[in-house]
């Protein structure tokens, strides 16, 4: 039934906003992750990129998360010789994390997170509905 | 009686799978509003099919009006109102729009079905009052 198949691409969307909230949670965790030996590297910022996957059993298209993948930018460098991490030079490399844009990112998959949860409510206000003809 | 060769069920019945196969569409688009390079789809409007299948008013004079179908509202594709840089077209408030109209619909089809059903109910004697 088509209903059910709503619910399970809901569902699918649900899964995959939760995994991308759980890698904003990790970045913002360890933007102050830095390395323990003289010129570590430290946490680098993950990402997340989603894809439609094809499910067999029900015939209809799904969304996954294809990758979590690492962000290429360059770290940051503070003066700080007394840092276990500092270089030759005295400078740490910070993570490239900028909370601002975890936050940003953050309140992009709560919105899309609400849009897959109000789909869902709605079918299932449907399913009900339908069940209700038979009464 | 078989209740297919019934035309307001038959229709009824076939709107409803319209609505649920709508749903179905309309849930993978949202489930996919971060998905790079997707692009909405939606299913063709209901009142081209009921015109195929030729359901509209009889005209058995040529004065008759044509019954009018209004297809204005429904089918005019509405275009994306802007591409992500990573070429998904997704508008979620466009998509959520399209979720309440099929909600509406399913309810009022639903409504219809059990209301009609009631009339049946009625002739047979078990009494219309559970609608």
């Amino acid at each position: 039934m088509d209903l059910e198949k709503s619910l399970a691409i809901s569902a699918s969307g649900m899964q995959a906003q939760t995994t991308r909230l759980t890698t904003i949670a990790q970045n913002l965790a360890n933007q102050d992750s830095t390395g323990s030996t003289p010129g570590a590297e430290p946490y680098r910022r993950k990402t997340v990129t989603f894809a439609d996957k094809m499910d067999r059993a029900l015939g209809v298209e799904l969304v996954s998360v294809r990758a979590i993948g690492k962000d290429r930018a360059a770290f940051p460098m503070r003066y700080d010789p007394a840092n276990p991490a500092a270089d030759a030079q005295g400078y740490v490399k910070l993570p490239n994390v900028n909370a601002l844009v975890e936050l940003a990112d953050m309140r992009a998959a709560e919105r899309s997170y609400q849009a897959n949860l109000s789909v869902m409510q709605t079918t299932r206000g449907m399913l009900t509905r339908t069940i209700g003809m038979l009464r | 009686m078989d209740p297919t060769r019934i035309a307001l069920f038959d229709l009824a019945e076939r709107r409803l799978a319209w609505t649920e196969r709508r749903q179905a569409v309309l849930a993978q688009n949202i489930a996919n509003a971060d998905t790079p390079g997707w692009r909405p789809r939606d299913v063709a409007p209901f009142a081209a099919r009921v015109d195929q299948a030729g359901a509209g008013l009889a005209r058995t004079d040529p004065r008759h009006l044509v019954g009018t179908s209004d297809t204005s509202g429904l089918a005019k594709p509405i275009r994306p109102t802007g591409h992500q840089p990573d070429g998904n077209a997704v508008s979620l408030d466009q998509e959520l729009t399209k979720v309440a109209d099929t909600d509406t619909t399913q309810s009022l089809v639903s409504a219809i079905y059990h209301t009609y059903l009631g009339l049946f109910r009625t002739a047979i004697g078990q009494g219309g009052a559970s609608g």
